[in-house]
């Protein structure tokens, strides 16, 4: 029967024929118009779409010019159906697995431990696959599968020290309440209990000082601040410990990375890889636009850069294509996982140029010039670059 | 009383469901590919945002097998070599995609003739801009 509901979604949804059918789900949902020209999505505004159903909607780079994103521009990332029907009264999070006592907590119990909020930036693993080459499969990310925001909640090892873990307790595994179509593995995936039990790592409930929306895990998701955005699971339901790191599709095959470079194009087995933890070194130049013409004199070259669990100590700018490197200045806001704003003011004469910008970040790691290449196309990092015309 | 409410219910489902279908296909005729004078063949094909499948021996097949779980966006956004794309559908298949042992061959010749990397990129939509979000930031 899910099964056949689907069906009815997907059609409604692809085709469009705006007849009289019913909205399926107790949620605001997306419309389009006939010409395919005019898709609103409510909650989300001017977003790249990447795909409606699952909902993949990428921040323009544009964007990139506030410290935190405001939540209509953050982009979303889900590999399953949002959950159909959620309310806050009857949502749940069980805690269980190697663990002194399991028990259940409901939003009001969950709101009355301590609050903590970080801010973080937020990228999908995969966000630039599109710019690998060869080119590899899933969702054609640009640059924007990246944003940052204020993430609060109670941290997770206050939430754990509820249920008590015992010593055999060695990774904790998330689920959420995403429907899961046909055979399609569910998204099932676990962190070690390092990580789970860092000060940092939230449940969180709010995101900008507002309550989660549903495309962001309404009413409670993982934040894992640093790593990617796969570790923080949505619309969390359940958290398990567990003696070793789960067992599913998205721990292996999915999100690992190989333990030596790989010739690009080639296939690279299981045994060789390891799974994907915290983002890399990268910047992102948000203006001036890619194939825009600006007018001579002062330009303002500026956008972000962010290295996960490091901090960003330096942008270097280049327009000539890479044969002088001038340092960009860095944004006054900053905190521990997020992004850090930068700008480089340019005196800009007529012509063509290609502009790169470098980020480099606290433990030493500089962008590359070529990203390194895996069979899933993730963790593209290479100078970022835009062609601009000065007239 | 409940078994006529359930008749009433199954004729119904699959009445929106052959209109649907019906739909679907009719609307996938009228699918045009922008193509560009600099390639020729394959034919390069620019699929804007309507979000449907392009013509060809396949494309009701593909509609049905693939957007039971995904949007046909997922597939027009892909530039993959043959070998790729049969990996793609191998593992679908596996996930549950209904997909015939003699349709096999004929939806992987589909997909990396559409969607190989000699293709002209895919240009994402965007989606509307919301009502008075201009200079709208976080607290």
């Amino acid at each position: 029967m899910n099964s056949r509901r689907d069906f009815v979604k997907q059609l409604s949804s692809a085709v469009f024929i705006g007849t009289a059918l019913p909205p399926l789900a107790g949620w605001a949902t997306p419309s389009e118009s006939p010409s395919g020209q005019q898709i609103d999505v409510p909650g989300e505004d001017g977003m790249v779409l990447r795909s409606l159903r699952f909902y993949d909607l990428e921040t323009p780079v544009e964007y990139f010019n506030t410290w935190l994103t405001p939540v209509p521009h953050f982009f979303v990332r889900n590999h399953m159906h949002e959950p159909s029907e959620l309310g806050a009264e009857d949502w749940r999070l069980m805690i269980g697995g190697e663990v002194e006592k399991s028990v259940t907590l409901t939003l009001a119990e969950l709101s009355k431990l301590e609050i903590h909020s970080v801010v973080n930036t937020l990228e999908c693993a995969g966000n630039g696959r599109s710019l690998h080459r060869p080119q590899v499969p899933g969702v054609q990310w640009g640059k924007g599968a990246v944003s940052t925001a204020r993430f609060s909640g109670p941290r997770l090892r206050d939430v754990l020290q509820r249920a008590g873990v015992k010593s055999t307790g060695k990774h904790v595994m998330f689920r959420g309440l995403d429907e899961v179509p046909g055979k399609v593995p569910p998204f099932i995936r676990s962190i070690p209990i390092e990580k789970a039990l860092d000060s940092d790592t939230l449940v969180a409930t709010h995101m900008n000082g507002a309550a989660l929306t549903k495309h962001h895990g309404f009413p409670a998701r993982a934040l894992v601040p640093g790593w990617i955005g796969a570790a923080s699971c949505k619309w969390l339901t359940e958290i398990k410990i567990l003696p070793s790191e789960f067992v599913g599709n998205f721990m292996s095959p999915g999100y690992r990375w190989p333990n030596q470079p790989v010739k690009p194009g080639n296939a690279v087995k299981p045994e060789d890889t390891h799974p994907v933890t915290a983002l890399s070194v990268k910047s992102v130049i948000a203006g001036p636009l890619e194939n825009s013409s600006v007018k001579a004199g002062r330009v303002s070259v500026h956008g972000a850069a962010w290295a996960g669990e490091a901090d960003i100590v330096k942008v270097d700018i280049s327009t000539d294509g890479g044969a002088n490197w001038s340092s960009a200045k860095l944004g006054h806001e900053q905190a521990h996982y997020a992004w850090r704003m930068w700008s480089y003011d340019w005196k800009a004469k007529g012509g063509d140029y290609t502009i790169l910008s470098r980020a480099t970040d606290s433990q030493g790691r500089t962008q590359p010039a070529a990203a390194e290449w895996n069979p899933s196309g993730y963790l593209y990092n290479a100078f970022d670059q835009v062609k601009i015309h000065v007239g | 009383m409940l078994d006529r409410a359930k008749l009433f219910a199954s004729i119904f489902c699959r009445a929106v469901l052959l209109t649907c279908t019906i739909c679907s296909l009719c609307w996938g005729q009228d699918w045009k590919p922008t193509i560009s004078s600099g390639l020729q063949n394959p034919p390069p094909v620019s699929f804007s945002a309507t979000g449907l499948l392009p013509p060809g021996p396949m494309q009701a097949k593909a509609t049905t097998a693939c957007t039971e779980c995904h949007e046909a966006r997922i597939i027009l956004q892909q530039r993959l070599s043959k070998v790729a794309w049969t990996k793609e559908v191998d593992k679908m298949i596996k996930w549950g995609a209904l997909v015939d042992a003699s349709d096999h061959d004929a939806l992987i010749d589909y997909l990396s003739t559409h969607f190989s990397t000699e293709q002209v990129p895919y240009v994402a939509p965007r989606t509307a801009a919301e009502k008075g979000s201009a200079g709208k930031t976080a607290k």
